[in-house]
């Protein structure tokens, strides 16, 4: 049984790759493309226009963007993919978590591809590697548990109120923006700075960057709150979804 | 050997009347109860909107019962459908091992039956093709070819008998057949009377979510058919 479901969610996996390959013209460049046209955005109107960049600021947004494209993805593909697949789970008998577990691995490995070639243009503007990065592994894992639990919360009840997708996309951008993924949180006045940084987005950003940017190493004390932040968000998810199950094949899709 | 392997007791099962807070309930299944015994072929039949289809999904573990009470031995149950999971940028050949892992197969055995698939399916090079450039008629002979290896311990059966052009049809019916003949457990779903009396030989009668009776297939077809001569002579 168990067996049978590691085989279901790897083939899983390697077909939604595939088929977003085929999907459009271009295929794969689309993975680069679509963030290198978002930061081009951000670039012109931030450091451009407003002037309000910083030292730094390409490879700051670039690493920003990277990262939070990666935990987007898991949210938004793994938070509708239950929904999306409300046929097959009328038809079949498969535990529903598989369905954003698929999505989360396939945009997992999706991102490694990008990190890869973000690594290679760091290198090429004068960010060598340098012996933090042995603190990146950890800090894919935290990021990989809070998104993970965030799509499974999302998961669990987009297919009872679909409508809710449609506030999801806005609470994302208001979180991205909220998070220094465009600009650098030491803009924001001493006295929200604190707010800001009990934001887990913050910590896991602030981590990345320290490391790749700066050779620093994390705090490991915020990064440990934030796992477990993330372990008890990636709980709730699951058992929600759980708890929701016999649900999903009644409702229409 | 004669302890059922499934057994529904006043089972009910409802469903919100529609997408809104506090909307009422429905009951699409109110009051079946029926057995299912190793070897048999157990035949549903009943008007449209009688439940027939919800009844099969409980029975299949997709549906659980809100009322009443099932029995269940550890078994696989699997509803036979075509095309489940079938992604259109795929080609057959992938299209076939992700319906297959979902209609319960090991990887291994379904890629062991790639060949016997394509040659079911009549699909020559197509099969290497995103399934997005098939006609409805070769997605259909795919999707049989596909659903057809499944081995549950109980096979269900919504009347999907026959698909595809006259030609096909009478080989994916025989093929259907002959796997029912083999003394697989089955349960099937019909509105063809011809079919059930041929394939099955017990059946049970459910009208308005409630089954009616259950019993050998000629006991249940004489009081369905009294039933049906009293309901066309009453004003």
């Amino acid at each position: 049984m168990r067996q049978h479901l590691i085989e279901l969610i790897r083939f899983s996996t390697y077909a939604e790759l595939r088929a977003e390959r085929s999907r459009s013209y271009l295929g794969l460049v689309w993975w680069v493309a679509e963030p290198a046209m978002m930061m081009g955005a951000f670039w012109l109107v931030f450091d451009v226009i407003l002037k309000t960049g910083g030292p730094d600021y390409l490879p700051f947004l670039l690493v920003g963007l990277t990262l939070w494209q990666w935990m987007k993805s898991c949210i938004t593909h793994g938070g509708y993919a239950i929904w999306g697949n409300l046929g097959l789970i009328r038809q079949v008998r498969i535990p529903v978590l598989v369905f954003p577990l698929v999505q989360i691995f396939a945009d997992t490995i999706k991102f490694f591809y990008i990190f890869a070639l973000l690594l290679v243009v760091l290198w090429v503007a004068g960010f060598p590697p340098n012996i933090t990065y042995l603190a990146l592994p950890a800090v894919f894992v935290v990021t990989l548990l809070f998104s993970a639990g965030g799509g499974f919360l999302v998961s669990a009840v987009v297919p009872l109120i679909p409508d809710l997708r449609f506030v999801i996309e806005q609470i994302l951008t208001m979180v991205m923006f909220l998070s220094g993924v465009v600009f650098a949180l030491d803009a924001v006045p001493p006295p929200l700075q604190e707010w800001f940084a009990l934001n887990p987005v913050v910590t896991l950003l602030d981590a990345t960057r320290g490391i790749l940017m700066h050779a620093q190493w994390p705090d490991w004390l915020a990064l440990l709150k934030v796992s477990l932040i993330s372990v008890v968000v990636c709980a709730i998810g699951i058992g929600v979804v759980l708890r929701l199950s016999p649900r999903y094949p009644k409702l229409a899709s | 050997m004669n302890q059922p392997l499934i057994e529904l007791e006043n089972v009910g099962v409802a469903f919100s009347a529609q997408r809104r807070v506090g909307s009422g309930k429905f009951w699409a299944l109110e009051d079946v109860s029926l057995r299912l015994r190793q070897g048999e072929r157990l035949g549903i039949i009943g008007r449209n909107g009688a439940g027939k289809s919800t009844l099969l999904r409980v029975i299949a573990g997709i549906l659980e019962p809100d009322r009443g009470s099932m029995r269940r031995r550890t078994l696989s149950c699997q509803l036979l459908s075509l095309n489940v999971g079938f992604t259109p940028y795929l080609s057959g050949r992938d299209n076939a091992i992700l319906s297959g892992l979902m209609i319960g197969l090991r990887q291994r055995d379904i890629v062991s039956r790639l060949p016997a698939i394509q040659e079911f399916s009549e699909l020559g090079d197509f099969f290497d093709q995103p399934i997005a450039t098939y006609s409805s008629g070769m997605l259909m002979r795919l999707g049989f070819s596909v659903a057809m290896q499944a081995e549950p311990d109980v096979l269900l059966i919504d009347e999907v008998l026959a698909v595809g052009d006259a030609e096909f049809q009478e080989k994916s019916g025989s093929a259907l057949r002959e796997r029912m003949r083999q003394g697989h457990t089955v349960v099937l779903v019909s509105h063809d009377e011809t079919q059930i009396a041929a394939l099955c030989d017990r059946l049970v009668w459910i009208e308005d979510g409630k089954s009616i009776c259950e019993g050998s297939r000629d006991e249940v077809f004489a009081a369905y058919h009294r039933q049906l001569v009293l309901a066309s002579e009453a004003p």
